[in-house]
């Protein structure tokens, strides 16, 4: 599904934010990108999501070099992958439902079509009840829920969270940690950077350990 | 309901939103682009309606083409006709050198030439009214080619008062085109600044829309839409403007010309400024709204 073939980035000719990294992920495989601050965690996942290029090599999701997109080739693509964030991002004028629904409306579903797959969505993260509620009403992990919610909504066949955990208690991270599981089990793709050993540690899953732009070790995390 | 009419009712609504939340600052912007915009409104209700107004004989120039003494009167019907068909002549009278004659003798201190009747030195004349809706240039090529016509001795050319001032005019106009222009240019720098910074406030949103796929046409949508409803207020608010100081100007004007002519008592409205200005606009809010976004959105990718 994610392939880097050699890539590297450097930002103004000289800061090398990722150097010559190589790894591949599956379709339905879910892997752990991990690595201090400032390591290109953040660096690689704009790769992906094609908010940067690549200063040398080929990154390819689904098989398409990412290189090749723009305009709204690139914004189609981007339909096609879920992204949760940190601070999860939500609409504050926007309803649950509305902030849920925004990716579809933004791809063009049916508007008979949405309501049915807001509902999965939102039940798939047990917020069935919080449909009418505003974002801010809700707490820290029920918001960022609703940003799950949102990035599975259109059933992306590739789901990318950046530090999904960040704000979270233990308890609540490892509920994350268990949504994220049971999409991988239905066959999502899923690339989660974090810098949570303890998120890590607590999933059989593979880990792309990056440093100073490097990858340094990719592998399950008994090898670790 | 079809995804497109959606799409464009969520985009107003959002313009909708996103003007409530600055309200004030959306209100000052409207007068003040609406004020404007009124300048070259005005000025051009001021030129079209002084232009309605002008007299006929304003506009209209005289010739009076001589004829050669030779001339027999089939060449000079033929000329005559000729004459007549062209479109911008309104008037042509044949004045035989008799008459002439008769005239220059009944004028004072002239007497003693009536008595060359049986030796009349004066030609035959045409006497030419004519009115050209183009520039001076074109009277003159008229004037040369009756003068290097074989049936014609000499002419006399009385050009009308449009022409005797037309370069003046053409400096006033030029001078109003200008103003106009700086005006517009004011509009899509000020819709320019504020939608730019609209779209730096929504930095966020926005990279969350291009996150989820958005396309830029998507993102644009609202910001347009509110540039619009921008440029239809301000619109509104400069024909309001040009409407008032017309009603106030005219009035006042009126007092003194009324006497003059009885058409002058006001200054009729011309539709058609109104629809330009409220025109202009909705088309420098769009385009300054769409170049400001655009430059950002390219900025922000």
């Amino acid at each position: 599904m994610i392939e880097f073939e050699s890539v590297a980035k450097v930002f103004d000719g000289q800061r090398e934010a990722l150097s010559n990294v190589n790894f591949r992920l599956a379709p339905g495989e879910m892997a752990f990108l991990t690595g201090h601050s400032g390591a290109g965690k953040s660096t690689l996942l704009r790769l992906i999501l094609g908010f940067e290029t690549a200063s040398s090599g080929v990154v390819r999701v689904a098989g398409t070099d990412l290189s090749t997109l723009s305009g709204e080739k690139l914004a189609r693509y981007r339909r096609r992958v879920g992204v949760v964030f940190q601070d999860p991002n939500l609409e504050d004028d926007l309803s649950v439902y509305d902030n849920v629904a925004l990716p579809l409306r933004i791809s063009g579903f049916s508007e008979s079509e949405i309501p049915k797959r807001v509902k999965a969505a939102l039940s798939r993260v047990d917020l069935s009840d919080q449909a009418k509620a505003r974002p801010r009403v809700l707490s820290g992990g029920q918001q960022q829920r609703v940003g799950i919610a949102r990035a599975i909504v259109h059933r992306p066949a590739l789901l990318v969270a950046d530090e999904p955990t960040g704000n979270l208690d233990p308890e609540l991270s490892a509920r994350v940690m268990r949504m994220f599981t049971q999409f991988q089990q239905l066959g999502v793709t899923i690339l989660v950077a974090t810098h949570e050993r303890a998120v890590v540690e607590s999933l059989p899953f593979r880990r792309l350990v990056i440093e100073r732009g490097s990858l340094v070790s990719d592998g399950m995390g008994a090898n670790r | 309901m079809n995804r497109w009419i959606l799409d464009h009712t969520q985009a107003i609504a959002d313009a909708w939103k996103r003007t409530s939340d600055r309200f004030t600052q959306f209100i000052v912007l409207v007068c003040l682009l609406g004020i404007l915009l009124a300048i070259p409104g005005w000025l051009a209700q001021i030129w079209i309606g002084m232009a309605s107004l002008v007299p006929k004989d304003a506009v209209r120039s005289e010739a009076i083409v001589f004829l050669k003494k030779d001339l027999d009167v089939e060449a000079r019907i033929d000329l005559e006709r000729l004459l007549s068909e062209m479109p911008w002549v309104d008037e042509i009278m044949f004045v035989p050198r008799s008459a002439a004659l008769e005239q220059l003798s009944s004028q004072d201190g002239l007497e003693s030439i009536a008595e060359l009747k049986n030796n009349n030195p004066l030609p035959d004349a045409l006497r030419l009214k004519f009115t050209m809706h183009g520039v001076e240039a074109s009277e003159n090529e008229i004037i040369e080619k009756l003068t290097s016509d074989r049936r014609v001795l000499s002419l006399r050319y009385y050009p009308s008062t449009r022409i005797q001032y037309a370069s003046l005019v053409e400096m006033l106009g030029f001078l109003g085109v200008g103003l106009s222009l700086l005006t517009i240019i004011g509009v899509l720098m000020a819709v320019f600044l504020v939608a730019a910074a609209d779209v730096v406030d929504d930095r966020r949103r926005i990279e969350l829309y291009t996150l989820l796929g958005a396309s830029r046409r998507f993102i644009k949508r609202p910001y347009l839409y509110r540039a619009t409803i921008l440029g239809v207020l301000a619109g509104l608010i400069a024909c309001l403007v040009i409407t008032l100081l017309n009603e106030v100007l005219s009035s006042v004007l009126a007092l003194s010309l009324k006497a003059i002519d009885t058409r002058l008592s006001n200054f009729p409205m011309d539709g058609r400024i109104l629809i330009g200005v409220a025109s202009i606009a909705v088309f420098t809010s769009w385009v300054g709204a769409e170049r400001a976004v655009s430059r950002r959105l390219k900025a922000l990718h």
